[in-house]
């Protein structure tokens, strides 16, 4: 169990993350960025 | 000692398939997954082809024949929303999932648990949206593009409708995400961008565009819930909002996205056309600049959809010009899709037909956007049949046909099977007749006045509209062939070769037909790149 949990990324599985984390995070600042500027618009 | 050694052959060679229900459910294989999405795409087709179909019998004659004039209007908005983002959407991500990897040495999708969540949410999205026909008010009803303040006035559906196009966009932004983090990092090392196939450059660019413009729909929808639901006046002149800005928004995303349904058709008809001319594509790298040009003008023209709406002068040039300006990348692509032809040595099975029909027949739904695209004339073909026999040609024997042909190229790598040739051919002959019955006289009938969206009309229109109809039930009954041919070629059928076309290329021909559960567990070598991956 610990030595498959130890078990680390090779290079592509981390540049994977990597890639795919900064694509979340565009992806996800687009989506509740307009969700959030449309709510901020309204309240005022 | 023989009996590890024969657990780790057994191990070499079986497919770690799970069975039952949960090989689908729980599935992080990118065939399995892309299979789903075909599998569901093909049903949103007929469920959305049979809105269509109710609406042909409707106007058959002029008259109200069967469906009180609400219903008529929820038949045609459901019929774009299924269509779009239930049958050519998916379809479109179910050959990426299926290919992508194939076609990149990779061993499946960069995210494959992502992926399987992307799949997953779509049947929740669209039993919310078709579900919609059965609450009080009916299904939505104010077309697609959802205009205020006629779509504030659904009903109970109204908030279905918000929330399924939610579920739709984040799955394609998460299927999105997926393809782009695969193709930057999964391809085998040798396979630099440009040696890419073009469905795999095409598809990326898709992917940047689905990022970009679905968090606009998102936005725009968000804020005729809250216009609806919070007391906000976005959209409400009468609370200083502002109505046309909604379609400012709306097709700030909407231009983008006809692309998205347009591009993946233009990297399959590039794969089709080398493989049946037996040469390699003219101009490979002129076709991915004009994909990327096309996409970056998708941003810049989207206020052609809204010249009558009323703005400046000098705004309907801009849009007008730069609407123009998309002939050029355009026209590259059908010059070198031409060209590649020229001197080939052609043949033609279904997939090479329905790419040449694609290349007639986008062309003249191409033309036809032209002629919108000019203002003055624009304003009298605005809201007619006119624009519905426009975007049909660009949809239907472009994105739809496009699809078919990917389908009928790569139906017998999936299956390991060659399927009926003469029932492909049938169906694309049937296909392609009834498709022009079908449309073309909607220009006709644009111009001479017809407005689009009613389900009823003047006398003089009646002519045309029952040749339309005959079309539209004809190219309706045509697609039961495409079933029963899939269908004879899962079950059986001549056996296809690895490489199951004489003139394919590609590192997908490399694999065995059908491929392994697992593809290119390692990256394939240099010599077989070489040997597959040439343009």
């Amino acid at each position: 169990m610990a030595a498959g949990l130890a078990h680390s990324p090779s290079p592509q599985q981390r540049r994977v993350r990597r890639a795919a984390l900064l694509w979340a995070l565009i992806a996800a600042g687009f989506y509740f960025g307009f969700i959030v500027l449309t709510l901020v618009r309204a309240s005022r | 000692m023989a009996e590890p050694l024969a657990h780790a052959v057994s191990h070499a060679t079986e497919d770690h398939k799970p069975h039952g229900w949960r090989r689908w459910v729980y599935s992080t294989n990118h065939k399995d997954i892309g299979t789903m999405y075909l599998i569901f795409s093909c049903t949103m087709f007929f469920i959305g082809g049979g809105a269509a179909m109710l609406i042909r019998l409707e106007l058959f004659k002029p008259g109200l024949q069967f469906f009180d004039p609400q219903f008529f209007n929820s038949l045609t908005t459901m019929h774009a929303l299924i269509m779009i983002f239930g049958a050519v959407m998916p379809g479109w991500t179910g050959l990426a999932n299926w290919m992508i990897p194939m076609q990149l040495g990779a061993p499946d999708m960069a995210l494959p648990r992502l992926n399987n969540l992307s799949f997953w949410i779509l049947p929740f999205a669209f039993t919310l949206l078709i579900g919609s026909f059965f609450v009080p008010g009916g299904a939505p009803a104010g077309g697609w593009t959802m205009y205020p303040p006629l779509v504030l006035q659904t009903g109970a559906a109204f908030p279905m409708l918000i929330f399924s196009i939610h579920l739709m966009g984040a799955s394609s932004i998460l299927g999105a995400i997926n393809v782009i983090v695969t193709i930057m990092n999964m391809r085998a090392p040798s396979i630099t961008l440009l040696r890419m196939p073009l469905f795999v450059w095409t598809w990326l660019i898709t992917a940047y565009l689905l990022i970009a413009v679905m968090p606009v729909l998102a936005g725009a929808v968000t804020m005729l819930l809250t216009d609806h639901f919070f007391g906000t006046t976005f959209f409400t002149a009468a609370g200083g909002g502002d109505p046309v800005m909604f379609q400012h928004i709306f097709w700030f995303f909407g231009h983008p996205e006809v692309y998205i349904l347009i591009l993946p058709a233009f990297g399959i008809v590039s794969e089709i056309i080398p493989t049946f001319s037996r040469k390699p594509l003219f101009g490979y790298e002129a076709m991915v600049y004009a994909t990327a040009s096309i996409a970056f003008l998708s941003f810049i023209v989207w206020a052609h959809h809204m010249f009558t709406v009323g703005m400046p002068l000098a705004a309907q040039l801009f849009f007008m010009l730069t609407t123009m300006l998309i002939a050029v990348p355009t026209g590259v692509k059908v010059f070198n899709w031409t060209a590649t032809m020229w001197k080939g040595s052609l043949s033609f099975e279904p997939p090479m037909l329905f790419a040449l029909a694609f290349l007639f027949l986008f062309t003249i739904g191409g033309f036809s956007g032209l002629m919108l695209a000019i203002v003055p004339a624009d304003y009298q073909y605005q809201d007619t049949y006119f624009v519905v026999a426009h975007f049909h040609y660009v949809l239907v024997p472009g994105a739809i046909f496009g699809m078919m042909a990917g389908v009928y190229y790569w139906l017998p790598k999936w299956t390991g099977h060659m399927y009926d040739m003469k029932l492909g051919t049938w169906h694309f002959w049937l296909s392609t007749i009834f498709v022009n019955v079908l449309f073309f006289p909607q220009h006709f009938l644009g111009l001479a006045g017809m407005p689009r969206r009613i389900p009823d009309y003047a006398v003089q229109f009646t002519d045309w509209n029952m040749v339309s109809s005959i079309g539209g039930f004809g190219f309706g009954l045509s697609q039961f062939l495409f079933v029963i041919l899939i269908w004879k070629c899962v079950h059986g059928g001549e056996p296809a070769g690895n490489r199951a076309w004489e003139g394919a290329h590609g590192l997908e021909w490399e694999l065995t037909s059908p491929p392994p559960f697992h593809s290119w567990t390692e990256p394939p070598s240099d010599a077989v790149i070489a040997r597959g991956a040439e343009h």
